[in-house]
């Protein structure tokens, strides 16, 4: 049953056939370059419904994801779309609040609840961030009103009130060192219990709270990802030697070309287009989740490790 | 006693090298073979067809087995949480699971009569022992294992596919093959020909598989295994390059 179309995965201990893993490459990357998201949340459930088991699937990813996101954040630094010092800040951040929420997992795991909290976490905020974003989107359509950052509300005054304000000039703000290091810490905390690059709520996070434009958003949030999955990487593989080199670089060769194409394709669409379509994707996969959670399982039985 | 019990040793000893000379383990009124007897996982592995042919007592009908060596499995039980959410909640620990289990009869298991019965899947169950603590009172965990291996392509039972050939002094020649899956882990497997007649065992025999990685991902495993760190940041090395390299593809047909 040898064919060339097959090929054997030795850390999945599998054969997959190329074209549906190249394919599939190709539409997370797409999503990626188009949204800034490295596309885990999708990319993942998918490769565990292809037969690839839960832990080689996630770790698997993330090697494809260092590629994808280099690639994506090559093209935008090309168009001027990477807000490097805003990058560094919010890693920072992402590396703090990642350490500290390994911790809190393991205590749950040790509670005996951490199943329950880490469904219950993505639910929440995939449904939180998808109807924000949605709805507000929806609104700004409906109304063509453009967002003001510099406009007064009681936020735009704490966020100016608070000390060590700098300078971000590639995103056309000024905003307190504590802010991107806050809330990286927080995507960080929020990423290592969920088990995901964040992409998905570092990009909303950066639209509303740090109130960055759309698209440089997307770069930056490409770039920070890439330094995130390059660790998660390394300390998969030195610890539980669960990444698949075969298989992340099939994803990847799909996925750096979806994610260029993305890029172009991103640029052609409006900021608010981007948002909802962005927010509409969250939703479905929150959707998904809850049917997961709701209806009865085919078979009463997961393996350990698995969310 | 001392010389005894050394006699009986010998006798033992004498009686495995004979047996691992032969083509196969088992009563003389079975003979099997299967071909290949070692299979090499390598870069284009997509599954194999194990072909088995030998002898069986005239008028006999054929099972085969194939089976891996017992492992022990640390899986958690899916309940419901509430009353509403289905979450995984109980540890259960099973013991004795064969990692593969593929059967197939040469006529429907309901032809073959009782003795055909202890050779089916679900006689996994009473080899299976489950160790749990505050499981449901409908949770058949045995059942959900085995349906669980169905699903994953390492435990099946089939009818048909066999050739059984006309009588040749007192036997019968079959041939008959086994699909392995691709997703068959590299280890110490065996193969068995099960001959019944009219409700009755007539006779058995088995043969050993041996599955084992080579090339490529044989390199790429033990360098995964054995080197960890250095697998991990070799593939971030590769993941960026490629990255790069087709960052400038794109860059080089204008793509900005």
């Amino acid at each position: 049953m040898s064919s060339f179309l097959y090929l054997y995965l030795p850390i999945a201990g599998n054969s997959v056939n190329l074209l549906s893993i190249v394919g599939l490459g190709g539409v997370v990357g797409l999503l990626s370059g188009i949204f800034g998201v490295g596309g885990g949340f999708l990319m993942t459930p998918l490769l565990i419904m292809m037969g690839i088991p839960p832990t080689v699937a996630a770790a698997s990813d993330s090697n494809q994801i260092v590629g994808a996101s280099t690639s994506g954040t090559l093209a935008h630094f090309r168009l001027g779309n990477v807000d490097f010092r805003m990058g560094l800040l919010l890693l920072a951040g992402g590396v703090a609040g990642g350490t500290a929420g390994v911790q809190i997992i393991k205590i749950l795991r040790q509670l005996g609840n951490a199943d329950f909290f880490i469904s219950l976490t993505y639910v929440l905020m995939l449904g939180l961030i998808g109807g924000y974003m949605f709805l507000e989107s929806l609104q700004s359509m409906r109304k063509a009103k453009r967002f003001d950052p510099t406009g007064e509300s009681r936020y735009g005054r704490f966020v100016a009130g608070l000390p060590w304000q700098m300078n971000f000039p590639h995103s056309g703000i000024r905003l307190s060192l504590l802010m991107p290091i806050g809330l990286g810490s927080l995507v960080g905390v929020l990423s290592a219990i969920m088990g995901v690059g964040g992409g998905f709520i570092m990009v909303p996070v950066m639209v509303y709270l740090l109130r960055m434009p759309m698209h440089v958003v997307v770069g930056t949030s490409l770039f920070q990802i890439l330094f995130t999955c390059i660790d998660v990487t390394i300390m998969q593989s030195a610890q539980n030697h669960t990444v698949d080199f075969v298989l992340a670089l099939l994803l990847l060769v799909g996925s750096s070309v979806g994610a260029q194409v993305g890029v172009k394709l991103g640029r052609k669409l409006h900021g608010d287009h981007l948002k909802i379509l962005l927010a509409s994707l969250v939703l479905v996969v929150m959707a998904k989740m809850l049917f997961d959670l709701l209806a009865q399982p085919a078979v009463r039985l997961a393996y350990m490790g698995g969310h | 006693m001392t010389t005894r019990c050394g006699y009986r040793i010998c006798i033992l000893l004498f009686m495995l090298c004979v047996a691992g000379q032969g083509p196969a383990l088992g009563d003389q009124a079975v003979n099997i073979t299967a071909v290949p007897s070692e299979i090499d996982i390598g870069a284009s592995y997509n599954g194999v067809t194990l072909r088995v042919s030998g002898t069986v007592p005239v008028g006999s009908d054929v099972v085969l087995r194939f089976t891996g060596d017992p492992i022990e499995l640390h899986m958690r039980e899916k309940g419901k949480v509430f009353g509403l959410l289905w979450m995984n909640r109980e540890v259960v620990t099973f013991k004795n699971v064969p990692n593969v289990c593929l059967i197939q009869a040469s006529r429907p298991f309901a032809e073959l009569g009782a003795a055909a019965g202890s050779y089916r899947l679900e006689n996994m169950r009473e080899q299976v022992t489950v160790e749990a603590a505050g499981l449901g009172p409908d949770f058949d965990a045995p059942h959900e294992l085995l349906r669980l291996k169905e699903q994953e392509g390492l435990c099946a039972e089939s009818v048909g596919g066999f050739t059984l050939n006309p009588e040749d002094n007192g036997m019968q020649s079959f041939r008959g093959a086994l699909v392995l899956p691709s997703v068959l882990a590299p280890g110490s497997y065996r193969v068995e020909a099960i001959a019944l007649k009219g409700g009755t065992l007539t006779g058995q025999a088995s043969v050993p598989v041996t599955v084992r990685l080579v090339g490529i991902p044989a390199w790429l495993k033990e360098l995964a295994v054995q080197h960890g760190t250095l697998y991990g940041i070799l593939a971030c090395v590769v993941a960026i390059l490629s990255g790069i390299l087709i960052g400038l593809l794109f860059q080089s047909k204008g793509a900005h």
